[in-house]
């Protein structure tokens, strides 16, 4: 193993959080590696600031102003009280119906152009194949 | 745990005073946790309130799939997470560069012998520069040394906060630590 793999395990070793077999190699590795040995030290330092640290309280009355809290959440109008809920809903009925729209549109767009431009395309062949007849008839009809 | 279960059962049914019993048992542990990630006293009072508040409200829904503490830690984590969020975009930054005398502080209580520090205006002095080398580490690092070194908490249970393996706490804890043992490194002789 490594020292860059013993230096993980002196952190876990340091919380107990290390098996014995581990342990084991670790102690017989800090016996040779000075280097592991002074790294072990100075985490212990790091780990003794907290122990220095110590605890705060928080500031004064903390369950009294919580439980007023409480009493004034208790107190909102109810549409506040789901103001989330009703923007987030506002939002998707929006999305929902920009999509039906959109769709209706489409629809009727498409339709109603085919439906206007179809009888020119129809004409179109028409007056084709009227226009070929009128040539024969132009070319072959009798003189006068 | 079984008591913190029970308590929250009886409050489920409507009584207050059961909740009010869990506040009190857990206050402390939330508001030093939280102050200890964010690093402002008064804002850690504000949001260990919001903690509790969810709590109350969100009772309902604890199924016991993991004791109460690790879902108490795990809202007052992501709470902290929030927060630190919303700061970034703020810009809002806390003092984490050392002064000299803060230095020689700091190296004269750690040369001195555990107990030794009674006066109570020493002890917050040296709290606040500890709280200034926390506020200089990335959110992670914060985090996990926060719920290890201030809570105590074992490394399964991290884990089930965090939402990681255990593996992985052993690994972001020891780079957390190395991270401030650099903040640290006026401490140590020059190699």
């Amino acid at each position: 193993m490594s020292c860059k793999k013993f230096r993980i395990l002196l952190s876990a070793y340091l919380d107990q959080e290390i098996t014995k077999d581990k342990e084991k190699k670790l102690l017989n590795h800090l016996k040779t590696c000075a280097d592991c040995a002074r790294e072990l030290e100075y985490l212990k330092q790091v780990k003794r600031i907290f122990i220095l640290k110590g605890k705060r309280e928080p500031q004064e009355f903390f369950e009294t102003r919580l439980f007023e809290r409480i009493k004034n959440k208790g107190k909102q109008p109810i549409w506040r009280a789901y103001f989330p809920v009703f923007k987030r809903s506002i939002v998707v009925i929006l999305i929902f119906f920009s999509l039906i729209l959109g769709w209706v549109s489409y629809k009727k767009f498409f339709y109603h152009r085919t439906i206007e431009i179809m009888p020119y395309l129809l004409i179109g062949i028409d007056s084709e194949e009227n226009f070929e007849e009128e040539i024969l008839q132009a070319y072959y009809a009798p003189p006068g | 745990m079984e008591e913190d279960f029970e308590l929250l059962a009886k409050f489920k049914k409507g009584n207050q005073q059961a909740f009010e019993s869990l506040v009190r048992k857990y206050k402390m542990a939330v508001f030093n946790t939280i102050y200890s990630i964010i690093g402002d006293a008064q804002e850690a009072d504000d949001i260990a309130q919001e903690v509790f508040l969810k709590v109350y409200t969100k009772a309902g829904s604890f199924k016991r799939k993991s004791s109460f503490p690790t879902w108490l830690y795990r809202i007052t984590v992501n709470r902290c997470v929030d927060e630190l969020r919303k700061r970034k975009n703020k810009i809002i930054s806390l003092e984490t560069e050392f002064d000299q005398d803060e230095k020689l502080k700091l190296k004269d209580v750690l040369a001195s012998k555990e107990g030794d520090i009674t006066e109570e205006l020493r002890r917050k002095e040296l709290e606040d520069i500890i709280q200034k080398a926390m506020n200089s580490l990335p959110e992670r690092d914060r985090i996990i040394l926060t719920l290890k070194e201030m809570e105590g908490l074992s490394y399964k249970e991290i884990s089930q906060i965090m939402k990681i393996s255990i593996a992985k706490v052993k690994v972001w804890l020891f780079r957390a630590r190395q991270k401030l043992k650099g903040k640290l490194s006026f401490l140590y002789p020059q190699e």
